[in-house]
């Protein structure tokens, strides 16, 4: 970050690297003509940042694919994109081949499915080079291996001979990386580059991606939704609303003073692992316009609290507002952008903090509340097997390995950790309802070993029940919202049709929906709304535990707000307990009141959230946090980082000692009994004086704890 | 590798093995050698047929397992596959035949698999374009024409054409003139025997692998990997045929490799129209005339093709996906 700016020129003195103008790209479609860019216009200076922030549909993405010349030939674009001075919309697909890979690099999304599956890595790197430099393949495959060192891949001589599905998704952003930054490129184009990624290798690959601006001194185009990603990585921030750009400005200034109703919004509404006083979020009201037809308004006029009546008259302008320091010019799309300060108009706050509903559990005392899930020692393995038709056990793979946690009423438990740490197996195992292979599992005091009857086993389910990820995938299509929340009602033996009206209508307006809705489908519902039928579908069996697997990471922040806000809400009404898995520990740090982190099938450290979150004792949950971006540049910029080395192992043999041993940072600065002792011996679950907060690391006490 | 086809070799074999015989039983079951025997003039006494068919073991009064094992031992002893119930020899048979088809199908196929994949990686890259849907057009045609019409229209053709210059240009039957002899005027006159049933062929199985492939590709075209291609300088047709045509032609490769047995004793239409004596006629005709023999040795044949065809269709997969591994 530091680095990068020695090799900047002062903006200004030289011609911007990328300038674009005015650019607009539609689309035809059976609605009618999309706009999806509206006229953007940024320059871009070499050895800088740009961040590029919008929700999904706020048209940066196909910003990104204009400037790479990427787009479907049906695409209509306009404007202008100077590079270097030559505009890259007059040239044919033919001579822009000739500036993608030699002077723009670009990183997709998904890393997974951005390379070929048949060949090589070295060999995809290699195709990069031979493209634009005439060197012998000898030459290209040893600059491929240099390049894949770079990188950070560990003996890339033998992994460049390897496919990409040998890869993992962050070593795969690695090879992908060293394509885009082969041929020594001026700019490079980051889509989304760590979405796709667990947090811990986000914050790898973005390491890797300022080596790579450093050794290239190019400058990056980095998009994301994440304005902790962009926090910590763009000199200058782009907020895009509806194809268009509404704020404009240096990353602090950014920040420190937005301006534009729609970044106040935003920045509301993210929870925030530094705030822990977890007061209710901020959600920005209602969803981004259709970009068809759009009136001549402000587009974010509907969700705007501040709107008045002439910001419907007319779309304003991107106009400059003062604004000095470093960086661009502050510039913002509101009529009333100089009256907001500090995200208040005349000292009252644009986007009000809605009151947190009172608690009616919180009184009691832990101890004292019922236990509504308790497992103990539970384990799952899968059987690794060889060959086709007779299939021999190779080896066994522990899932989940010994897992002992309780969920008290009222309470919610965030349970956290990579992919492929055991999350969703662990709730598989309880939502299965079944006595585990080892270990037992009580749901609200009934053993499931215990559960014999159908009618035992229903009574349980009605008692506990789940909310999925994929808001679109849980709910069948060719329901309405009434059938789809009738459906448990009936299950449960209730019959009289009036008497279902009620109690839709009322999990209806529990949620939050308009029961006049009951007659539509899951298709006419927006991202959130669909989440709250999710939810209100678990609820109606009146369950006193929620397992909740990811519940809000498919959604935008303006709405996952809102879905937070609700689950709160509900909780503190109902009394609800809720297992809330995540991998975003910024949701749970806001969420929940205790937090399990497992790491490959075992639980490493289990505590009272601001206990485990203030006091990591864990080297893993300590890395854990410090890979989290902040939505504070200067926060940002100073902080230090445990970078966990590699990826997550695979769990399959059961070899005593620590499981984390291979990435841990901590066990490189022991002695070497000490080392011998990681090595030999498993650690289990201890408390150091809190019997609440436990941590299974031998040495957890000899670390200084990392401040985040 | 090697262990393996030698594992997939001995697995086929087996089925080969099991399939010829289990079918050796069904043809003795159904088919009635002695039909031939019966419209001969002067009639002859059952005794009579019976002494005739023992000749060629294909006596009814002799037990089926006698007759089995009297069977197996000479294929296993002598690779010697029996004679039809009037005394030819299926070996003979066979081994000319074999040659004759593979004389049909050869060229037609690997014309229809190059005209087919290249059609379809041409209008893949052109999708809704005019060039696209001539080519859907025509291929949505040949696909359904039967191959009756097809090779009729062609004989059709080829007479016109030989009469109007006046010569016979194109011969519409046989697979070779009976009169000439030598290595090259036989080669020649083979080839140009060869032209209209190969035209005719090729037009009707093209289509299949035309609009195959070009579905295939067009899964890969629009995809992730295709478009980092391009992101590293390739222009779109260049990175459609390094990257996207690769992945996409595994499954068009497994399909020829599974259609060549089909090939083999699937154009009785075509050889009977253009009277040639091959492995698809000899199929009906092994049937029609009851010829036992004949029949088990058609469908040993086919169950060899088969397995020549999956396990060629594994080693092309393997070839061409790294993600495969054998073992």
């Amino acid at each position: 970050m530091i680095e990068q700016r020695a090799v900047t020129t002062e903006p200004g003195t030289q011609r911007a690297l990328l300038s674009v103008r005015d650019l607009k790209v539609a689309f035809p479609s059976e609605a009618g003509r999309v706009d999806a860019v509206r006229g953007v216009s940024f320059d871009l200076h070499r050895g800088k940042t740009l961040g590029i922030v919008g929700e999904s549909g706020s048209g940066k993405s196909v910003t990104s694919m204009a400037v790479m010349g990427l787009l479907p030939e049906y695409a209509s674009v306009t404007g202008e994109i100077l590079l270097d001075g030559k505009n890259l919309l007059d040239l044919d697909d033919r001579r822009m081949s000739k500036v993608r890979g030699q002077q723009i690099g670009m990183i997709f999304q998904d890393p997974l499915s951005s390379l070929t599956p048949i060949f090589s890595i070295g060999a995809q790197i290699v195709e990069s080079l031979q493209i634009h430099q005439d060197i012998s393949s000898a030459a290209a495959w040893k600059r491929a291996v240099e390049l894949l060192d770079l990188v950070g891949i560990p003996n890339p001589d033998r992994r460049a001979k390897g496919f990409p599905h040998e890869f993992s998704g962050g070593m795969r952003q690695r090879a992908v990386i060293a394509m885009a930054i082969a041929n020594d490129p001026d700019l490079i184009i980051a889509d989304e580059p760590t979405t796709a990624l667990d947090v811990t290798v986000q914050a790898q690959i973005l390491e890797v991606l300022k080596t790579a601006q450093r050794e290239t001194g190019a400058a990056v185009i980095m998009i994301t939704h994440d304005l902790g990603v962009v926090a910590g990585s763009a000199d200058d921030v782009m907020v895009m609303y509806a194809g268009r750009p509404v704020e404009h400005a240096g990353v602090d200034e950014l920040f420190a003073q937005p301006r534009m109703p729609y970044t106040i919004g935003l920045m509301g509404a993210i929870p925030r692992l530094d705030d822990r006083d977890r007061d209710a979020l901020t959600p920005v009201p209602g969803t981004p316009p259709l970009l068809v037809d759009l009136p001549d308004a402000c587009p974010f006029a509907a969700r705007c609290p501040a709107v008045e009546d002439a910001c419907r008259a007319a779309e304003p302008p991107l106009l400059t507002i003062g604004g000095a320091g470093t960086g661009a010019a502050h510039s913002a799309a509101c009529r009333r952008a100089e009256e907001i300060e500090d995200g208040a108009i005349a000292g009252k706050p644009i986007f009000p903090v809605p009151a947190a509903r009172e608690d009616r559990v919180a009184d009691v005392p832990r101890e004292e509340r019922p236990k509504v899930l308790e497992l103990s020692g539970v384990t799952k393995t899968f059987p690794l097997t060889k060959g086709g038709l007779l299939k021999r056990k190779v080896g066994t793979v522990f899932a989940v390995n010994g897992i002992d946690l309780d969920i008290r009423e009222g309470e919610t438990l965030g349970l956290v950790g990579e992919s492929g740490c055991g999350k969703t197996t662990t709730l598989l195992e309880i939502m299965g309802l079944k006595p585990p292979e080892q270990g037992s599992i009580a749901v609200c005091g009934q053993d499931t070993a215990g559960l014999k009857r159908k009618q035992d086993i229903r009574a349980v389910r009605r008692d506990m029940q789940m909310v999925f990820q994929d808001p679109m995938g849980a709910l069948d299509p060719r329901m309405t919202v009434f059938d789809i929340l009738a459906e448990p009602l009936r299950a449960a033996g209730e019959r009289d049709k009036k008497v279902l009206g009620t109690k839709v209508a009322e999990l209806m307006e529990l949620v939050g929906l308009d029961p006049e809705h009951r007659d539509r489908f899951p298709s006419a519902f927006s991202g959130g709304q669909r989440q709250r039928i999710g939810i209100a579908r678990a609820l109606s069996t009146k369950p006193r535990l929620l397992v909740l697997d990811e519940p809000v990471s498919a959604l935008d922040v303006s709405v996952q707000a809102g879905v937070i806000n609700l689950l709160n809400d509900l909780k503190a009404e109902l009394g609800l307990s809720y297992l809330f898995v995540a991998h975003d520990l910024s949701v749970v740090c806001h969420i929940s009141d205790r937090v399990a982190v497992m790491y490959l099938g075992r639980i490493v450290e289990i505590g009272d959230t601001d206990a485990v979150f203030d006091n990591p004792r864990h080297p893993y949950t300590q890395a854990l946090l410090s890979a989290i971006p902040l939505p504070d540049p200067v926060a940002e910029r100073t902080r230090e980082r445990v970078l966990l080395a590699g990826d997550l192992p695979s769990p399959t043999d059961e070899t005593p000692g620590c499981r984390f041993v291979s990435r841990c940072p901590l066990h490189t600065t022991l002695s070497d009994p000490q080392k011998e002792r990681c090595r030999g011996v498993t650690p289990l679950l201890t408390d150091r004086g809190d019997p609440d907060h436990r941590d299974a690391c031998h040495f957890a006490g000899t670390t200084t704890s990392v401040d985040n | 590798m090697l262990r393996y086809i030698a594992r997939k070799a001995v697995g086929w074999f087996l089925m080969i093995a099991v399939a010829t015989n289990l079918t050796y039983f069904l043809a003795n079951a159904f088919l009635k050698p002695a039909s031939n025997y019966t419209a001969l003039r002067p009639p002859r006494t059952p005794a009579q047929i019976n002494r005739s068919l023992a000749q060629f073991n294909l006596n009814p009064d002799k037990p089926i397992l006698d007759r089995w094992w009297d069977w197996i031992s000479g294929i296993v002893t002598h690779f010697d596959w029996g004679q039809s119930p009037t005394g030819g020899s299926v070996n003979e048979q066979v081994a000319y035949r074999i040659f004759v088809s593979g004389q049909l199908v050869i060229a037609s196929t690997i014309l229809s698999i190059v005209i087919g994949v290249g059609v379809g990686v041409y209008t893949a890259s052109r999708q809704y374009k005019a060039g696209d849907r001539v080519w859907q057009g025509i291929s949505v045609i040949s696909f359904n024409t039967p191959s009756a019409v097809a090779s009729l229209g062609v004989v059709l053709a080829a007479i016109w054409l030989n009469q109007s210059v006046g010569d016979t240009l194109l011969p519409v039957a046989g697979a070779q003139s009976p009169e000439v002899s030598g290595f090259w005027p036989v080669l020649g006159s083979r080839v140009m025997h060869a032209i209209l049933p190969t035209i005719s062929l090729t037009f009707i199985s093209y289509a299949g692998y035309h609009l195959l492939q070009r579905s295939l590709l067009l899964d890969n075209i629009n995809s992730d990997y295709v478009r980092t291609a391009r992101s590293k300088g390739l222009t779109r047709q260049q990175a459609i045929y390094r990257h996207g045509l690769r992945t996409s032609i595994i499954p068009v490769a497994t399909q020829v490799a599974f259609a060549m047995p089909a090939l083999f004793t699937g154009a009785v239409i075509t050889e009977t129209v253009f009277a040639w004596h091959g492995m698809g006629e000899y199929f009906t005709k092994t049937i029609s005339t009851n010829d036992v023999h004949g029949a088990v040795a058609v469908a040993a044949f086919g169950a060899l093709m088969t397995a020549i065809g999956a396990i060629l269709a594994d080693l092309v997969v393997v070839a061409l996906d790294p993600r495969i591994r054998v073992s």
